[in-house]
């Protein structure tokens, strides 16, 4: 370094720069890449794929249980399923009663699932 | 040595601090973010398992029209039948060696006043807290009444009376899984 001429200098300086910032730029991009992955994770994760299948899956099943008994079986269990999501699932979830067609061929039930993230909507016919 | 030498050392220095601050911004910055981003995957896969190993019990056996197994065994209030059937479809695996997830199983149902209570059904180890576990859970749909066992008893502990909540009850299998 003893005899270095002022254009040499200017060289080191110059390509210094130029290495320093291309460094922070890829440290930028490394930086909004993992982030990116972070929320594509936390999507996944708390996506309720299993809460709704099940909620669906229970909703259906009351829906054929005899209303009889000392509590009247199928709105009890209706008035449950409700109420158990929403202390254990924090989920509200509705579903109305059947809805028939005009010839009364096809009942209709509309079931409802909203966990303040995720909402899920179905109308589900029988036969 | 005495026009542009001090200069030009002092702007290699800027040059090199600049390098290693960047080198430190992405070191710290790689080995920070790695935790959260990747930690979903276990716990995915073990929500996987445990959803599977549920909803397996709760068919009945062979395409009958009836009871599933989770149901008998929890109408019976079968803990150690459930431990020996959750645990060998969460565990068993090919080959000799048996996985080591551990578990813990309450019911969760709504008593005669609306509020929604918990009972345990069985746990392969007492969870103490440091554990990260993750949730899974199935519906179910029973009998609170077992008229089948001698003496006959509701399944509920709040039901004390046997037949007070007799009917039947949705209740929530939920279970934490975990491994050590």
């Amino acid at each position: 370094m003893a005899r270095l001429s002022d254009e040499t200098a200017q060289w080191i300086v110059l390509m210094g720069f130029i290495v320093s910032f291309s460094l922070f730029f890829l440290a930028i991009m490394l930086n909004q890449s993992t982030v990116v992955g972070q929320t594509t994770a936390e999507a996944v994760s708390e996506f309720p794929k299993e809460d709704i299948r099940g909620v669906r899956n229970v909703v259906i099943q009351s829906m054929f249980i005899d209303q009889e008994g000392n509590f009247n079986n199928r709105s009890h269990v209706q008035s449950e399923i409700k109420n158990i999501s929403l202390a254990r699932q924090n989920a509200v979830v509705y579903f109305s009663d059947p809805v028939y067609d005009a010839n009364g061929t096809f009942a209709y039930y509309f079931i409802h699932y909203n966990n303040g993230v995720s909402a899920y909507n179905e109308t589900w016919t029988f036969p | 040595m005495v026009n542009s030498g001090g200069q030009l050392f002092t702007i290699e220095g800027i040059a090199a601090a600049l390098i290693m601050l960047a080198t430190v911004f992405i070191i710290v910055n790689t080995t920070s973010v790695y935790t959260p981003g990747d930690t979903h995957i276990n716990d995915m896969q073990l929500e996987v398992i445990g959803t599977d190993a549920l909803k397996a019990l709760n068919y009945p056996d062979n395409g009958t029209f009836g009871k599933s197994p989770l149901v008998i065994l929890v109408e019976n209030q079968d803990g150690s039948g459930f431990y020996t059937a959750f645990n060998n479809s969460l565990n068993n695996r090919t080959g000799e060696n048996r996985d080591n997830i551990q578990f813990m199983a309450n019911i969760t149902y709504m008593n005669r006043t609306g509020m929604i209570n918990s009972t345990p059904l069985n746990a392969s180890r007492a969870l103490y807290g440091g554990e990260h576990a993750v949730r899974v859970s199935q519906w179910i749909i029973v009998d609170s009444y077992n008229g089948a066992a001698l003496p006959p008893y509701n399944i509920f502990p709040e039901c004390l009376s046997a037949p007070s909540c007799a009917g039947k009850h949705a209740a929530l299998v939920e279970v934490l899984l975990w491994r050590d």
